[in-house]
């Protein structure tokens, strides 16, 4: 059936001014609309737009049916061209055995919560000392460029072996990675130092290995049953760099913010802290999979009853499903107690967030540590003046003005 | 309560050793789903369920 592009309507994009913790008012319409609705997306390709619970976890989870050629994220990133050749190492644009190759490969580096166990200490020591430096500077700060991004950006490079001091690498590359209006030759300028300065690293430990994470790949690699190119290597290792701080960083930060602002639940953590696991997982459903993500159909199929063909364009509305009342009760609510099994912030399927549980991890010693060393912690501003990023779609808080009475040493607190 | 995993769809998300440790185990070589009890007790239930429920790449399959 033919399409006229410019009657189709526009994919609902999130609008924090307007509405700080939710998908777009009009998704919920959508949802409730029978069958599927065709889409205009901001990169210029249509697709059927899914935001029905069941759809959303039936396509991420159907990889033989939906592929992930296209790009995660080729509806709003418009470097990500669904009709460029997938380039060697390029993993999250893979399906099937091909991309379960690499992701058994990294896995066990950021995947296994038994070994990110050991990690936890170490951030820990993180987290308090960029709390004493926030405490030494004064009684306000930007949670977000003071904490969050110091916390997340040490963590990723902790694991990686990457020092402090090189962060503007893997900041730079993903400003472009994540930039939705950045060009391929854009993004190409904007990752080729980081791809060098890896490259460099992985020739480096493969002499000299050291307890890093790409040291470790590279020697699992020689007894993988297909062993990893220099460039496969250094792909797994610069997309862990750029995708695996500022994600995270902004969910602590409009995580943070939510709470908040609903003192309520704040104080049901202060009360009860062994909640902060569940509030993690409920902070995941309320605001993760915000951007959405796209899928293209391998064969002519049905999605929840509506047809869809070969090669269309399909954009899986996670925030959306997330609030499905159909799937949670009183959805828009946020409920630090509330069953979260099977919630999709993280997504769904075999591309599942890679970082997800060392997310789990730093948003759940920052949570810990703030109630238990910043009792008085709150907003310096009304929420109404809170300003939010522009430009990618990693949605949240520009900057998040926060003040305190005092905060607590680190041992005392413990 | 019987437990068997499909360990070739397995994709190493570490969601099933997250919420059932006891359970549920990865290889240190890639990642994939050991299983340290197919027959759970029943204090390990619900934890089950849940890594089944979360597990995306539907590897778990319980009976009962």
């Amino acid at each position: 059936m033919p399409h006229q592009i410019e009657e189709l309507p526009a994919l609902p994009v999130p609008r924090l001014e307007e509405c700080p913790f939710g998908p777009p008012p009009e998704m919920a319409a959508f949802r409730e609309r029978p069958g599927l609705t065709r889409v205009r997306c901001p990169t210029g390709i249509t697709a059927w737009l899914v935001t029905r619970y069941q759809d959303v976890r039936e396509v991420l989870g159907d990889s033989e049916r939906f592929s992930s050629r296209p790009g995660q994220a080729a509806h709003v990133l418009a470097h990500m061209n669904p009709d460029l050749p997938i380039g060697e190492g390029e993993f999250t644009r893979m399906d099937g055995p091909e991309y379960q190759r690499f992701r058994r490969h990294f896995g066990p580096e950021i995947g296994m919560p038994k070994r990110l166990e050991e990690l936890r200490p170490t951030v820990q020591r993180v987290v308090d000392e960029r709390l004493d430096l926030m405490a030494a500077a004064g009684g306000t700060a930007d949670f977000y460029a003071d904490f969050a991004i110091p916390v997340t950006t040490t963590v990723i490079g902790g694991l990686l072996g990457v020092p402090y001091s090189d962060r503007k690498l893997f900041h730079d590359s993903a400003a472009a990675m994540f930039g939705s209006a950045t060009s391929a030759g854009g993004l190409k300028a904007g990752t080729q130092p980081l791809f060098e300065y890896v490259h460099g690293l992985i020739r480096e430990r493969r002499e000299n290995p050291g307890e890093d994470a790409i040291s470790r790949m590279i020697q699992r690699s020689a007894g993988a049953a297909e062993p990893f190119t220099d460039t496969e290597l250094m792909r797994m290792s610069a997309g862990l760099l750029t995708s695996g701080w500022d994600t995270t960083a902004t969910v602590m930060t409009h995580g943070l913010l939510a709470l908040l602002s609903h003192p309520g639940e704040l104080d049901r953590l202060r009360a009860d802290p062994s909640l902060v696991p569940a509030a993690v997982e409920e902070l995941a459903r309320y605001f993760g999979g915000a951007p959405g993500l796209t899928r293209e159909v391998v064969r002519d199929t049905d999605i929840g009853g509506h047809p869809v063909a070969k090669g269309d364009f399909v954009v899986l509305a996670v925030q959306a499903a997330d609030r499905d009342p159909s799937a949670f009760e009183d959805p828009d609510r946020l409920d630090v107690g509330r069953p979260t099994d099977g919630h999709l912030g993280f997504g769904y399927g075999p591309h599942q967030c890679i970082g997800q549980q060392t997310a789990r991890l730093e948003l759940t010693v920052t949570l810990r540590t703030l109630l238990r060393r910043v009792p008085s912690l709150r907003l310096a501003v009304p929420l109404s003046d809170i300003r939010f990023k522009t430009g990618t779609p990693v949605y949240g808080p520009a900057a998040l003005p926060v003040a305190w009475d005092a905060i607590l040493p680190a041992e005392e607190g413990r | 309560m019987k437990v068997t995993i499909d360990a070739d769809r397995c994709v190493a998300s570490g969601m099933c050793a997250y919420s059932a440790p006891e359970v549920f185990d990865q290889s240190e070589e890639d990642g994939v789903v050991v299983l340290v009890q197919d027959s759970p007790s029943a204090d390990q239930h619900e934890a089950v369920r849940t890594a089944a429920r979360n597990c995306p790449a539907q590897v778990i399959t319980l009976d009962q």
